[in-house]
């Protein structure tokens, strides 16, 4: 039986969007589906990536739009894989498509649903600091610039209320309602896996205060806080309407003692993050709370240092599971052991976790349905003959990015590339 | 006279933007719907360094009120260091303004990410304001001859 | 043949037709005085990136036979590509194709109609000007070599060579020493999964040794290399005899130079000499292959050992990302040696950057070794003076020093990056393309770093960065197939050009050369990435940056101004 010219990407982060990138290139067709609305990933999350502080929108939407206009990658947003049969060469896949209940060809983008639409929700991609309506695109500038419905939400669909007000506004005719879900079957040769991550749940850790005191945000509310695309348009203004936080404390490795590993690039965020917080408040008082630093890129230790000097004092804790946030009056106050193990407090207005990087919510249904095993941390494993290899326990099968192991955009890139030439050189 | 003349001046500005930063950005700014003056025309270029100082002064001769380049933040170059270069020659460019007795404030560049529509929207409409306080460009009511 | 010009109007549903007067538009464009030489087709469409809409176009086109076309729509960056999808079929050249974004930057952002009406016009007005003044680009197609040149026999070097000889690709990889391996070759055991070192870097050199498509030069460097991506032209010598050279034709070129460590002789607080038990990690790593043992100079064993991390990293301005985790690998060594040895690990941080060294880290925190974390230390011999976190001074003496020295280039990388017209970084390793986007390639294109040449990297980095240079060639550089530069590239003008070479100076991609002959600069359109810059440069108005000349640009900017 011959093999397959087609490739299946799982993820459509930037892992995922380079490799299709590269596999069009090579003459390959592309499935690339992702389970969110969007394509891009968490890195459109970030205002600007460290070290180099480029503005992630500008390096990215290129991409997004080089994969949307591609005749050789087929883009399937809300969707994700439900069987795996077959072998290297030959995979049969089966997708499940969710209903996006707006065509994505009729659908100009134009965003004349959103207002007319009844129901207000939490955005959960704006780490649930902004609302959406039934009918949304997660943040501007998503691409697929198309919107969606939540079926569970929407009056209609829900079958709560006879409502069309979002039809009736959209000139295009672009949402149908009886659009169902639906199962697609491909035929590929070889899969990659780059399936991302997902943060540490900050509320497993009372003792960090977050969910119990407004002022304790996660880091990636944190970074839509700042982005000029957010929820606030870059307006540091707090949950309960504080504007401008006088003192901020950003703790690192929360979660790592839990995880058991180093998530690599939080010690950099921090950093970014008191960067980030110096521009906009000069005079706020911003602490960086570690035990250990780690900063393993050769450009990444002078933008450490430049931080160190003009942004952040730095407190070390060798005991980051001793830390307790409490509150005190409208602050907030920090307790940890210090180098000499006796405790001390820092007062703040905001506290920012730096979280661990968790494996994704789906890593273990996808592990089964792939038939690919996972290592002790819950990432995916590769295997153990090989060093440096993305490779997974089960051939024509690839894992690259943060799906193996938590990495910065960089090693990422890499994982992606090399995955390329693994699935090249298997359906030669 | 002069004052109702200042007050009806509609200023004429050129913008040069980036494909990649600025041009996204005044998309964005599109697409969120904000009220941009209608003074600006916007031209795309590949990349800010593109802009030589030939293009700027012919534009100015050709009775442009104000000029606007913008690219991407430095660091963000699509070349790499193109912006560097755009900074260079802009900075230049103020200085032969001045012996040419064109208000230098009339040429401005801007760092304008694409994630800064909002941004975009303010530079552009603070620009056109300072643009309407300077007046019509002098070679455009003879009296520059 | 006249001009003649297609002008479509999308309404974008009520986007546009809503926000601007699409008759108005129509009317006054038609009644232009100064295109009455030209022939222009003018409609409106409901929505042309529809399937009727395109449908709409193409028979237009078709039917209208237009030399040149104008639709006034969306952004580019929505619909561009979809119209010159259109041109393409139609067999209208897409460079004589104009988009006019009267929506988001016209119908969008202006309130008043009238005012939008205004700007739409003058938008495309500016875009039937430009249309006319554009030139039909053809895309280029040239042949391209899929045979590569690996520089560096490492490991990095050894699985760049493994992962793209074929049968339709031959590998040259050259090797300045007499033998492959590099430092790889001395680990005993490899991290992070304590893999033995015969059964992954000795096989791999056993398959490269053995493998038809890749031929090894040993004891050879580069001496010289012109040409561009698809087509390298290099000439190599024996490091021994200048005159033994070899001429080869590759369509890329991979660097993997290796690191060497930081000579610890340069440093104030590190004093010892060759007398002294004082060794770096490689010299460790070495011994342990070879003897199977960690022994004093004097042949016995020690009885205590400190190890030193970071030795340089203040020096050298970073971290060298790995001596954490082998740092704990040559402690597991040590312990597995002898219970009797008393080992104390010397840090500031511990950087344990990957998903699997915590818990390695975890099992010797739990044994005899002692974790010693410090501000500063100075050695002597094999004395030791250093502050702890709680600020206070100690001194202790041991019977053997291990020290984790900085990585940095190898000693031949300036040279390499001058033959090779790249960039080093302030570190002194070769620099991306783009750090994040491109971390393998260079600003030359069909240049690629990997390995520690690139930055401190461990074996499986290495390794993966291998691949993923295989991944960039096996897509970039297929056999039998051609490469198809950028079109939109920047042209010297040789009448206007004074050869004063500013434009070489600024060009990122080196895409420029001075042809010595005619005393002129001249692009080469391979390398070109048509960003203008070289244009913006040029003191003479020598340089044209084709689709975005001067008069191109004037006939937008002339509407602008009206």
């Amino acid at each position: 039986m011959s093999k397959s010219n087609s490739v299946l990407v799982i993820g459509a982060g930037i892992t995922g969007m380079k490799a299709s990138l590269m596999l069009s290139n090579a003459g390959k067709k592309v499935y690339l589906i992702e389970k969110l609305p969007l394509i891009g990933g968490n890195i459109i999350k970030n205002e600007e990536c460290f070290p180099n502080l480029e503005c992630s929108t500008c390096m990215v939407a290129p991409i997004q739009q080089d994969i949307l206009q591609n005749q050789n990658v087929e883009v399937m947003t809300l969707s994700t894989v439900e069987k795996v049969e077959g072998e290297v060469g030959n995979f049969t896949v089966t997708i499940n498509k969710k209903a996006r209940y707006v065509s994505l060809i009729d659908c100009i983008g134009c965003g004349m649903c959103y207002d007319p639409c009844p129901v207000v929700l939490k955005n959960e991609w704006e780490e649930n600091l902004a609302e959406k309506k039934a009918i949304y695109v997660p943040c501007p500038g998503s691409l697929p610039n198309v919107p969606t419905i939540d079926p569970e939400s929407c009056l209609q669909l829900s079958g709560k209320q006879n409502c069309s007000a979002c039809v009736e506004a959209c000139d295009f005719g672009a949402i149908d309602f009886s659009e169902k879900d639906e199962k697609i079957k491909v035929y590929v040769g070889a899969i990659i896996v780059a399936t991302g991550f997902d943060l540490f749940d900050a509320t497993y850790l009372p003792n960090f205060g977050y969910g119990k005191y407004p002022g304790v945000y996660t880091a990636m509310e944190f970074e839509r806080l700042f982005a000029s695309n957010g929820p606030t348009s870059g307006e540091l203004i707090l949950r309960d309407g504080v504007k401008t936080p006088e003192s901020i404390a950003i703790i690192h490795c929360v979660g790592r003692k839990d995880q058991g590993y180093c998530s690599a690039v939080c010690c950099m965020c921090s950093f970014k993050y008191a960067h980030f917080l110096n521009q906009k408040i000069p005079d706020a008082k911003v602490y960086n709370i570690y035990s250990d630093i780690c900063v393993p890129d050769k450009s990444y230790q002078k933008f450490f240092e430049n931080v160190k000097r003009e942004s952040t004092e730095l407190v070390f804790q060798p005991s980051t599971d001793k830390i307790k946030v409490t509150k005190n009056g409208s602050g907030l106050d920090i307790k940890y052991l210090n180098g000499k193990g006796m405790e001390e407090t820092i007062s703040a207005n905001m506290v920012i976790l730096s979280l661990a990087m968790i494996p994704g919510k789906e890593t273990s249904h996808l592990s089964k349905v792939l038939g690919i095993n996972k290592d002790t941390k819950g990432f995916f494993l590769t295997q153990n003959r090989n060093i440096g290899s993305v490779e997974t326990t089960k051939s024509g099968i690839f894992v690259a990015g943060c799906a193996e192991g938590p990495k910065d955009v960089q090693n990422s890139i890499i994982q992606a590339e090399a995955s390329v030439s693994k699935v090249i050189n298997c359906l030669e | 006279m002069g004052e109702v003349k200042i007050n009806n001046f509609k200023p004429k500005i050129v913008g040069y933007l980036c494909n990649w930063c600025t041009y996204a950005a005044a998309d964005l700014a599109g697409a969120s719907r904000l009220d941009i003056k209608p003074s600006i025309n916007v031209i795309r270029v590949m990349c800010s360094s593109r802009i030589d100082q030939n293009l700027i002064l012919t534009t100015f001769f050709g009775g442009a009120d104000g000029i606007l380049i913008a690219g991407c933040h430095p660091g963000d170059c699509h070349y790499d260091k193109g912006n560097y270069y755009a900074r260079r020659r802009y900075a230049l460019l103020k200085k032969v303004l001045e012996t040419l007795k064109l208000d230098p404030e009339r040429l401005q560049l801007s760092w304008i990410s694409a994630a800064e529509g909002k941004r975009y929207a303010t530079v552009v409409n603070e620009f056109t304001e300072r643009i309407r306080k300077l007046g019509p460009n002098p070679i455009n009511n003879n009296s520059y001859f | 043949m006249g001009e003649k010009i297609g002008i479509y109007i999308c309404e974008c549903g009520p986007n546009i037709a809503n926000k601007v007067y699409i008759d108005k538009i129509i009317e006054k464009i038609s009644s232009i005085e100064a295109y009455k030489n030209k022939e222009l087709v003018i409609k409106n469409h409901k929505l042309l990136c529809s399937i009727d809409g395109k449908k709409f176009l193409e028979e237009e086109i078709k039917q209208n036979e237009f030399t040149h076309l104008v639709i006034a729509a969306c952004s580019p960056k929505d619909h561009e590509s979809t119209f010159i999808n259109i041109c393409k079929k139609t067999h209208l050249n897409p460079y004589l194709f104009r988009i006019v974004n009267i929506r988001e930057q016209c119908a969008w952002i202006i309130s008043d109609r009238d005012e939008a009406t205004e700007k739409a016009i003058q938008y495309i007005r500016g875009s039937i000007n430009r249309v006319s003044y554009q030139s039909p680009l053809e895309e280029k197609k040239l042949d391209s070599n899929p045979d590569v040149l690996v520089i560096g026999g490492g490991i990095a070097g050894i699985e760049t060579a493994l992962s793209l000889a074929s049968k339709k690709r031959k590998v040259y990889l050259i090797e300045k020493t007499s033998k492959l391996g590099g430092k790889s070759a001395k680990f005993r055991k490899l991290l992070p999964r304590q893999n033995c070192n015969t059964d992954v870097i000795q096989k791999k050199l056993l398959d490269v040794e053995e493998n038809n498509h890749i031929q090894i030069f040993k004891e050879t460097e580069l001496e010289k290399a012109i040409g561009f991506f698809g087509n390298f032209e290099v000439i190599l010598k024996n490091v021994k005899d200048n005159n033994l050279k070899t001429e080869l034709r590759v369509g890329a070129i991979i660097v993997a130079s290796g690191f060497k460590q930081l000579n610890t002789s340069e440093l104030p607080k590190y004093e010892y000499t060759q007398d002294d038990d004082v060794y770096t990690s490689l010299e460790i790593e070495e011994m342990c292959s070879q003897n199977g043992k960690v022994l004093l100079k004097s042949g016995e064993e020690p009885r205590s050992i400190a190890l030193i991390h970071c030795v340089g990293r203040e020096e050298k301005g970073y971290c060298s990302q790995i001596c954490c985790n082998y740092m704990l690998k040559i402690a597991q060594y040590l312990e597995q040696q002898s219970s009797d040895i008393k080992i104390k690990e010397f840090y500031r941080d511990l950087c344990l950057p990957n998903k699997d060294d915590q818990f390695f880290l975890e099992n010797l925190q739990n044994s005899a070794i002692d974790f010693i974390r410090i501000k500063d230390i100075e050695i002597k011999g094999n004395k030791i003076k250093y502050i702890g976190t709680d600020d206070t001074k100690k001194e202790i003496e041991v019977d053997m020093l291990i020290l984790a020295p900085a990585m940095e280039a190898e000693d031949g990388a300036t040279e390499l990056a001058e033959l090779l017209n790249i960039q080093l970084d302030e570190t002194g390793f070769f620099q991306e393309a783009h750090q994040k986007l491109n971390p393998i390639a260079t600003s030359t294109d069909g240049i690629f770093i990997v390995g520690a040449a690139r930055g401190p990297s461990g074996i499986s980095e290495s390794i993966l960065q291998a691949q993923a240079v295989g991944g960039e060639i096996l897509t970039q550089l297929i056999p039998g197939e051609k490469i198809v530069p950028e079109v939109k590239v920047s042209e010297v003008l040789e009448a206007l050009c004074k050869g004063c070479q500013t434009c070489l100076n600024v060009c990122t991609y080196g895409a420029i050369y001075f042809d010595e002959d005619r005393g002129i600069s001249v692009v080469n359109e391979a390398i070109c990435r048509g960003c203008g810059n070289c244009m913006g440069s040029c003191p003479s108005g020598a340089i044209r940056s084709k689709h975005f000349t001067n008069p191109q640009l004037y006939q937008e900017m002339v509407e602008a101004l009206r």
